[in-house]
């Protein structure tokens, strides 16, 4: 059994054996909720490694395609897509998604607009592969 | 006896410390009320004699112990000032006796208000979504939901004293400030960075709308914040996230999505053409459907700073109730929403 089977067989037990065995209401609402947490926790785990691979090739072809045109990108939003290719993480494109909007001006609308498209498919996909364990 | 019990006989000595005259008053029906993730509520009749005559008052103690979702956003001292400023008006709210900050009395700030009598039915439960379906038939209780939100929006703010929540300036200033708000709670909830709250809040920042009018707004105006006594609203509850603002921000909140499951009624109750036609003919103010769009999004963000506030207060261990280690999967959920509004 790996470990988000065995969680996910704790969720159960706590569903349906220790939940109903407990009459005062707060602990058997605790006693679901927890049950609701380990699925969570079990089905985010048992994605992890699928997921992370997903994660790091779409960062990867981001990055490909805001690179394909950097000809006048202000310093601050080159620097920060070079940080999402070396980091690859949420942190680094958090600071990628702020440089832009800190150099909207400099782009100008139709710049802007069209990289920061680019960017949310890479954010979408990144948050429906999220929503498979927390919807 | 535990920490909650503990608790009762200091309550009711220091209620019988507020009222000198009372003779031999006990504490009846005491009850804490276990809903929501906010301040402890407690509820119990005051019973006492009083020149040869027994005298019954019911009370509501709301005590903080500095684990609540909104602490860094939200005081019961706060909360204090509010409702002795909204007893000087015509909304329907309980009335405020006392507030307390020192520690020594029940180990924590805490404030005594009237217990109103009503029901508060749970929009989100299925007895409570029967309730307001059957009361939208009706028809009094929604003429009522909507006449209370003008009769919030209409009211003097200044002549009943809440410039102390800070007035906003023209223009973007409300907006701003309440971007700023929320922003401070997500940094002081510590949470990994999130590249989509990140552009939500570029987006809010860059698409602000001005103010046309400042009115007194309610933060949560939506059933399941207020008490119900003979199909109509008794009191409004929930002083937590009130601020002098956009009047839309409150109408936002009453047409979203958020606040009805599986019915086209606002808030479960009230029909959407019959909420515009009498909220405009009672105050004056033409709905901006565009600009309650806008406030959708800020909601969202406002929803992601509860989240990762209320997932980091079991996260710290501040809390042992399972239910806030339950919204940590409620942030992505809010974000993808978010993402919607944005058109992604």
């Amino acid at each position: 059994m790996t470990n988000d089977e065995l969680l996910l067989r704790l969720a159960q037990t706590l569903k349906k054996v220790i939940g109903p065995a407990v009459s005062a209401e707060y602990p058997k609402t605790q006693a679901f909720m927890a049950a609701v947490v380990l699925e969570k926790v079990g089905r985010e785990l048992a994605a992890a490694r699928s997921h992370a691979a997903a994660n790091a090739a779409a960062v990867a072809a981001l990055v490909a395609a805001l690179g394909r045109d950097t000809g006048g990108v202000p310093l601050a939003v080159a620097s920060a897509i070079a940080a999402v290719g070396a980091k690859g993480d949420d942190a680094a494109l958090s600071q990628l998604v702020a440089a832009m909007y800190s150099a909207r001006a400099e782009l100008g609308a139709d710049r802007f607009n069209a990289m920061l498209g680019r960017i949310r498919l890479t954010l979408r996909a990144g948050i429906d592969r999220r929503m498979e364990y927390a919807a | 006896m535990n920490a909650a019990t503990d608790l009762v006989p200091r309550m009711q000595a220091y209620v019988a410390s507020r009222l000198p005259e009372a003779r031999e008053l006990r504490l009846d029906n005491v009850q804490r009320i276990a809903v929501g993730w906010s301040h402890e509520t407690w509820l119990f009749d005051a019973v006492w004699r009083e020149a040869g005559e027994q005298h019954t008052r019911g009370m509501c103690l709301r005590r903080d112990p500095g684990n609540a979702m909104l602490r860094h956003v939200s005081s019961l001292e706060e909360q204090f000032r509010v409702l002795e400023c909204l007893a000087r008006t015509a909304l329907p709210t309980p009335t405020p006796y006392w507030f307390e900050s020192d520690p020594a009395i029940l180990d924590a700030p805490f404030l005594v208000m009237e217990k109103v009598s009503g029901t508060c039915p749970n929009p989100w439960g299925r007895d409570g979504r029967a309730y307001y379906a059957a009361a939208a038939e009706r028809g009094v209780l929604p003429a009522s939901f909507t006449a209370t939100l003008a009769t919030l929006h209409t009211l003097d703010w200044r002549a009943a004293g809440f410039e102390f929540l800070g007035v906003p300036g023209a223009g973007t200033d409300f907006v701003r400030r309440e971007i700023a708000k929320w922003k401070h709670l997500i940094d002081v909830s510590d949470n990994p960075p999130e590249p989509i709250l990140t552009d939500l809040i570029g987006w809010l920042e860059a698409n602000a709308p001005s103010t046309a009018h400042i009115t007194l707004v309610h933060g949560a105006y939506r059933t399941g914040n207020m008490l119900i006594e003979d199909d109509r609203i008794a009191a409004v509850l929930d002083w937590e996230l009130q601020v002098l603002g956009d009047p839309m921000y409150d109408v936002a909140y009453v047409l979203s999505d958020l606040n009805r499951e599986g019915t086209a009624l606002l808030s479960n109750l009230v029909d959407r053409d019959a909420f515009f036609r009498d909220y405009e003919a009672q105050t004056g103010f033409t709905i901006d459907e565009k600009v309650c769009r806008y406030y959708n999004a800020l909601y969202a963000m406002r929803s992601v700073a509860f989240w990762m506030s209320a997932s980091g207060l079991y996260a710290d261990g501040r809390s042992n109730d399972i239910r806030l280690a339950r919204t940590r999967w409620s942030v992505p959920v809010v974000l993808d929403r978010a993402a919607r509004e944005l058109g992604y």
